[in-house]
């Protein structure tokens, strides 16, 4: 039987001089797959970095300026600064191409897929922002290809899946956030439906990914907290005979008198509220 | 979701559950071809060394037909994608991979290399991106042969082989060597290399066991390998 050796010279080591030599391309390749991997981590860690920036910069100007009663525009303002931000992070990506050129990609993906993953929530959350809508699969592999429309590397349908699985955790912080503001309350319901929706969508992807599972459970949670909030509203909205939009304004004036030092006294007593009008804000305290 | 993206998720999710179903059964029949080699090789601790060509020649068959498992792997992993699937497979891959430099050792002490230990699964060099042997799989393959030899090394002498461990001592001390050329990090591979020395240490004292009662050639010792 020759086939397990049919050319020695070749076919196998019998001193060790040879075989150490053929250990020291081992050597080589195996530093070139660890020098590799740590500069893709570094690189997946700026990623990382930046878009958290991008989710805490979209966060920040959707609730810090209460002046701005115009929410469309409060959120293209945010919006255009975040996609700039945004832009930054995809030439990070750009220059990781040439590390993961070909076969190369899936020996990395999972030392790539945090930062992608934190990309993509910043990327859906400034899209959901715009639009209110979901950004789809094809869109998200188009902002990491080049001019031409050649992908710097394949978009893993397991990373696009759990990016959007962390949106749904920044919806419902968004959502609670605005809940206080203008027009927070119908917003607030408006997020839940998409989030609930989203959900529901992605029920069916559980089995296949088990991250996913976990990423659900966190979302139905947070579901709940929210539904809570807009239970409550909805009861103490409803001893009030009133349209959304003065209500609204209650809620604005006791934020704002809060904010402004305003008596504790007064607003424990307008929390807990009787038959309130409007009047009854410029009363003092007769209780 | 909107439609069309969603049917695209799922259709994607389908294409890669049927794939995966498609290299399990694959998997499945490498695991049991390779667990009927590793169980013909065992016999070596049981047999004396004058039979062991005859045992070597009745797995090698067994082991070349694990070339209709790798052709057919090579054919499922789509271009590019070999790094995503293959650990799927490795544990197989190189448990073939430590028989196969087992075979060889037996037959002509020496070791063999991984390309040629490729070739002897059938594997292409033209599949390098779909299916391949990776130098991790054939380093953990090697381990898995050290580790056997210090067995063999026991069982040699028990036969009434006292050259075997002699031979087996300059191989296992030669395949160290190179490893400690190389820069492990702290992984499985790292954990097992380390795991080496115990082995080198069984073979030592066997080695002193036989000298020491002068059971082995003494020309053995002067010129181990005697090639």
């Amino acid at each position: 039987m020759s086939t397990v050796a049919s050319s020695p010279a070749v076919a196998t080591l019998s001193s060790r001089d040879s075989i150490v030599n053929v250990f020291d391309t081992f050597r080589d390749e195996l530093d070139d797959y660890h020098d590799r991997r740590e500069r893709l981590i570094k690189s997946s860690r700026d990623v990382t970095n930046l878009s958290k920036k991008v989710i805490f910069l979209l966060h920040r100007m959707m609730t810090e300026d209460a002046s701005e009663s115009d929410d469309h525009a409060l959120s293209m303002r945010a919006v255009s600064r975040a996609k700039e931000k945004l832009r930054d992070i995809q030439k990070l990506f750009a220059g990781m191409r040439e590390e993961v050129a070909g076969d190369k990609f899936w020996r990395y993906q999972r030392n790539v897929s945090p930062g992608l993953q934190e990309y993509i929530e910043a990327l859906s959350f400034a899209r959901y922002l715009e639009f209110r809508t979901l950004i789809s699969y094809d869109e998200v592999q188009k902002t990491i290809s080049d001019e031409d429309g050649k992908p710097y590397f394949p978009l893993p349908m397991e990373d696009y899946l759990l990016g959007l699985a962390d949106l749904t955790g920044e919806l419902m912080r968004y959502a609670i956030s605005s809940i206080s503001r203008r027009g927070g309350r119908s917003k607030a319901s408006e997020v839940c439906v998409f989030v609930r929706g989203l959900t529901i969508d992605f029920e069916v992807f559980v089995p296949s990914f088990r991250e996913l599972r976990k990423k659900q459970q966190v979302t139905s949670q947070s579901l709940e907290k929210i539904e809570d909030v807009a239970y409550a509203i909805a009861v103490r909205s409803s001893e009030y005979d009133l349209p959304p939009e003065l209500l609204d304004d209650i809620v604005d004036r006791t934020v704002s008198t809060a904010a402004y030092g305003g008596n504790r006294d007064e607003r424990d007593r307008r929390r807990r509220g009787g038959r309130g009008r409007e009047d009854e804000f410029d009363e003092g305290d007769d209780d | 979701m909107d439609p069309h993206n969603l049917e695209y998720i799922n259709d994607l999710l389908d294409k890669d559950a049927e794939l995966r179903e498609k290299i399990k059964d694959q998997v499945t029949e490498f695991d049991k071809k390779t667990r009927t080699i590793n169980g013909m090789l065992n016999k070596i601790h049981s047999t004396p060394t004058d039979k062991i060509p005859a045992l070597l020649d009745n797995a090698v068959p067994v082991l070349e037909s694990c070339r209709d498992i790798t052709a057919a792997l090579s054919e499922l992993i789509p271009p590019n994608q070999f790094w995503r699937w293959k650990d799927m497979w490795s544990i197989s891959l190189r448990n073939a991979v430590f028989a196969s430099t087992l075979i060889e050792f037996l037959k002509s002490g020496a070791l063999l290399t991984l390309p040629r230990s490729a070739e002897v699964l059938g594997i292409k060099e033209e599949w390098q991106d779909r299916f391949s042997l990776s130098v991790e799989d054939y380093l953990h393959a090697l381990i898995s042969l050290v580790n056997e030899l210090s067995r063999l090394a026991v069982n040699a002498v028990t036969l009434g082989d006292y050259e075997q461990p002699i031979r087996i001592s300059v191989f296992v001390k030669d395949i160290f060597a190179g490893f400690s050329m190389l820069n492990l990090k702290n992984d499985t591979l790292r954990r097992r290399y380390d795991s080496l020395k115990y082995d080198i240490k069984k073979i030592e004292e066997v080695v002193y066991d036989v000298s020491l009662r002068k059971l082995a050639p003494s020309a053995a010792k002067g010129d181990p390998l005697a090639k």
